[in-house]
């Protein structure tokens, strides 16, 4: 008896045994040695002449420095990456063309970045967003950027202190939020998230080119103030998947405090605006949170936005006595004063666009669900929009006035 | 369970050696040596030597013993000066039984002397560096024990040291080695049972416990397997280890070996069994389980906090060794999305100019290492350092700047072979040599996946392992929480009331609780508070 239940154990477990060999014979078919793969660092997308025009960025492993091993790599003069452009009638035929130059398979897991020209970006990117979200390999964590001309330019540009061109823009924005919060960097899903949340609108960076000159000889980033380079520019805003206008990187500072992604800024002030309106000294932001509260008023909805926020002092141009509470509440009050002018200019330019950036869809949909559904029922939101009333409140504290408690002004004329 | 005990080959009480009749003794002494010599072939080192004592009877004796088992001093001393120069009063009519009772009782000043009365088991002891006496017209023979060979002197455990704990190692010597146990569990409870093993080499073979603490169901298994052997020969102790230990087709061991007293003592003392095995410094301990291969005795010699810790390290390096070179090949073939971008990107560049795929370069190297480890091994002392050269300048260095390996895959190899050596048992860290291959192939055909489900399968097999009816996983699967204060990390000393490993013996409790060590004004509190 012990016997057959043995057996009938052996027997179950040869007969679960099988399934694993059908693994082990379908093994392999995805290997890719590395020497196979084309790693892409950056895609930029354009439309030209009537058909989807794609440059992509592809890192050349040898040119780095740390290729000690292999006899293959070592030469420092060719380029860190190369670029290379395809066309097709959708974006996929235009991908799969570049099998037909590229010696490597594309590997797009490692992008960072993906540059829209701006004449695709107006006339609508909904089918990049679909490849982005429905490719298994495409990264839709990359970055987005806008810009105005033949994006595959943007790709072309060799960068200084760092090889990976892709890896050093997403670094480039990620610092600008983190330290100037001009705007937040958008990624792919994000971008796809704003356009289909209830406001149905985005903003895009512009990646631009300071010099219409293209740098890409790697024998040109061997001077030091290189004549052109790339820089992060004004804002694009997007309304459905086109792209309606442009904010100067002023009005999209205003749009990062309507928005709540301030994350350290920095804010010149005047420091007596009894005295001198002359801005004269800095603050710097170091926390700062926005609560945005629709309520309605009869016929039109008021924001109420309370900007609410903390810093300190880092320069000051003029004679004040930074020990006097007097003074600081002086200077705080003309710090929240030209908070307020930032904001109020901003919302003046996003009205004109028309273009609800600000995320206000959303609040009004999370505070009054009723009036929201009527509005989406008349499909009238963008008049609503247009009558929006914005009531900013702004608080901001000085907690520190840095080392000295004097201006050196005032020392010098003592 | 049943298969296992079943195929342990057959007769349970059949003799470890199976010998013709035994031939009693005759009564003529002539007849005795003539037979012994012819059974011995008479080889050289066989010393016969007849004399006659006129105090004790007219009529010869001999001695035989074999040159260089016995120590020949003392077979001068105490056997051949007392017979040959003593003379008592004669006594008149003296027979042949008189003279023997008045040599095994007055004249052989010596520890141990037996009698035989069958010729085999006089060759037995003869081995056994004992000197015979034959008497004419007995039929008994007394046997002296003046064993005394040369021995190696006891040095440093050479395969597994310790920076703070005891620096001696057991020697070949089954006494040695039983007595070295003896000096340091000084109880009444240590249990010695010794078997001669192997038809041909009548090997020692001592099976040590500690009565009470180990477990009696384990104990009878390994005396009916210990019985069961029926071989030629045991000349180390794996002989041993393989005719008794637990599930044939496993990488992994289920009995560990030690060359340190401490190391056996400490498993005898927390329930397991000893055998000791006359010819090899290298004990067994059994049962064992797979944490057991991972316990250093250094770590009971040093602070628990590091000793933890180095635990940690030891098993995250058991699976760094096993699963490195496959994940290095995994991440690389099939998911480099994985991998940092700079990390892969430089990973790119040396394999640049790499002429072989990742699965071919790492076999490679592995086969590599596998080759000069064998080759350190075995190389004699003097021509040692050249391997070190040959190794680490001509194979690691050149190979990368030549393009046949990349400098990345030198390093994985390298790391892999370190972590191989930290497991401080050998048992276990050659089990995963064999195993890192098989991973490599799973690898390289099914990546990550591949990986997982090995280790699934590999998982499944531990768990069903047994070590003479200990789960291998014990007592982390089956869990017993209270058992796992010296598994994963080492609790402080006074905190192992019970003894840690007691499901491979009994559960008892080895120390009183409350022993942490507290300031004496903590105790004396409550009395204080009763005196005002």
């Amino acid at each position: 008896m012990n016997l057959r239940k043995l057996l009938n154990t052996k027997l179950l477990c040869s007969v679960l045994c099988l399934p694993l060999c059908t693994s082990l014979l379908s093994g392999c078919w995805d290997a890719r040695e590395l020497s196979e793969l084309g790693i892409t660092s950056g895609s930029a997308y354009d439309w030209e002449d009537n058909q989807w025009k794609a440059t992509y960025q592809i890192i050349n492993p040898s040119s780095g420095s740390s290729s000690m091993g292999g006899s293959g790599g070592g030469s420092t003069s060719s380029p860190p990456f190369i670029t290379f452009t395809v066309k097709g009638k959708t974006i996929m035929e235009a991908i799969q063309k570049s099998n037909l130059t590229s010696i490597r398979e594309m590997f797009p897991s490692h992008s960072r970045v993906t540059v829209i020209g701006d004449r695709l970006a107006k006339r609508g990117i909904n089918p990049l967003l679909d490849i982005f979200l429905r490719k298994q390999d495409a990264r839709e964590t990359v970055y987005v950027f806008i810009h105005s001309g033949d994006a595959g330019d943007v790709l072309d540009q060799l960068m200084q202190l760092t090889k990976n061109q892709g890896a050093g823009i997403q670094l480039m924005i990620e610092q600008e939020s983190k330290l100037l919060s001009y705007y937040p960097g958008i990624r792919m899903f994000e971008l796809a998230m704003n356009l289909a949340s209830e406001s149905g609108c985005a903003a895009v960076p512009e990646l631009m080119l300071t010099d219409s000159k293209i740098m890409d000889e790697t024998s040109e980033t061997g001077q030091t103030n290189l004549p052109s380079r790339l820089a992060l520019g004004r804002l694009g805003v997007l309304k459905g998947d086109k792209m309606v206008g442009w904010l100067s990187q002023k009005e999209a500072f205003g749009l990062s405090f309507l928005t709540n992604t301030i994350k350290s800024a920095m804010i010149p002030f005047a420091s007596r605006p009894q005295i001198s309106e002359q801005l004269d000294s800095s603050y710097m932001i170091q926390k700062s949170t926005t609560i945005v509260q629709p309520r309605w008023a009869r016929d039109h909805f008021i924001m109420d936005i309370h900007i609410k926020g903390s810093g300190v002092i880092h320069e000051i141009g003029s004679k004040v006595d930074l020990n006097n509470q007097a003074a600081l509440a002086e200077m705080e009050t003309s710090i929240e004063n030209n908070i307020l002018e930032v904001v109020e200019q901003s919302w003046k330019s996003v009205k004109k666009l028309n273009a609800d950036v600000t995320g206000f869809a959303v609040r009004i949909h999370r505070s009054d669900k009723k009036r929201w559904r009527s509005i989406r029922q008349d499909k009238n939101w963008d008049t609503v929009f247009q009558n929006i009333e914005i009531r900013p409140h702004v608080h901001m504290d000085i907690e520190r006035t840095g080392l000295s408690s004097k201006s050196f002004k005032s020392i010098q004329q003592d | 369970m049943n298969k296992k005990s079943s195929a342990q080959g057959p007769g349970q009480d059949a003799p470890t050696h199976s010998v013709p009749a035994p031939q009693p003794l005759s009564v003529s002494l002539e007849a005795n040596v003539q037979e012994i010599s012819k059974r011995i072939g008479e080889s050289s080192d066989v010393v016969f030597r007849h004399f006659t004592n006129e105090s004790l009877s007219s009529s010869p004796l001999a001695f035989i013993y074999i040159d260089g088992l016995v120590n020949s001093e003392m077979v001068n001393q105490t056997v051949l000066q007392p017979l040959m120069e003593t003379v008592v009063p004669k006594i008149p009519d003296i027979t042949a039984t008189d003279a023997y009772n008045l040599v095994k009782d007055q004249m052989l000043p010596i520890g141990s002397v037996k009698e035989g009365k069958t010729l085999e088991s006089l060759l037995g002891m003869l081995f056994d560096g004992y000197t015979l006496i034959l008497f004419n017209g007995m039929t008994t023979a007394l046997a002296a024990d003046t064993a005394g060979w040369e021995k190696r002197s006891i040095n440093e455990p050479t395969s597994q040291g310790v920076i703070r704990g005891p620096k001696e190692g057991f020697t070949e010597n089954l006494r040695t080695g039983t007595a070295m146990l003896r000096r340091r569990l000084k109880t009444s409870d240590l249990r010695i049972e010794e078997y001669k093993i192997g038809e041909r080499t009548q090997t020692g073979v001592a099976l040590v416990y500690l009565e009470g603490i180990a477990s009696a169901e384990v104990l009878k298994e390994i005396r009916r397997r210990l019985n069961a052997i029926q071989t030629d020969s045991i000349l180390e102790s794996n002989y041993i280890e393989e005719f008794i230990q637990d599930g044939g087709l496993t990488p992994f061991p289920t009995i560990q070996n030690t060359e340190r007293p401490d190391a056996l003592a400490g498993g005898i003392l927390e329930g397991q069994v000893g055998i000791i095995i006359d010819g090899t410094p290298f004990a067994l301990l059994a049962p064992s389980t797979f944490f057991n291969f991972f316990q250093s005795s250094e770590d009971y010699y040093q602070r628990y906090d590091i000793s933890s810790f180095l635990r940690l390290i030891r098993y995250s390096a058991f699976f760094v060794s096993m699963l490195l070179p496959a994940l290095y090949i995994a991440v690389t073939t099939f998911h480099q999305e994985m991998l940092p971008t700079t990390l892969l990107v430089s990973l790119a560049a040396q394999r640049e100019g790499v002429p072989f795929p990742a699965l071919a370069e790492a076999l490679l190297m592995e086969l590599t290492f596998d080759v000069l480890r064998e080759a350190g091994v075995r190389m004699p002392r003097t021509i040692g350092p050249a391997i070190s050269i040959v190794g680490a300048l001509v194979l690691g260095q050149s190979a990368v700047q030549a393009g046949l390996v990349s400098a990345a895959m030198v390093i994985v190899v390298s790391f892999t072979a370190i972590s191989n050596f930290v497991i401080p048992s050998l048992a276990i860290a050659n089990s995963i040599r064999l195993i890192r291959f098989i991973m490599m192939l799973i690898a390289a055909t099914l990546g990550l996946f591949g990986i997982m489900s090995f280790l699934m399968v590999l998982l499944i097999h531990m768990a069903g392992l047994r070590s003479f009816g200990v789960p291998y996983l014990s007592p982390v699967a089956p869990m017993t929480p209270r058992y796992l204060k010296d598994i994963f990390i080492r609790v402080p000393l006074w905190d192992m009331t019970i003894r840690p490993k007691t499901n491979l013996g009994k559960e008892t409790r080895r120390q009183g609780k409350h022993q942490k060590p507290e300031p004496a004004k903590k105790l004396q509190k409550p009395e204080g508070e009763n005196t005002p």
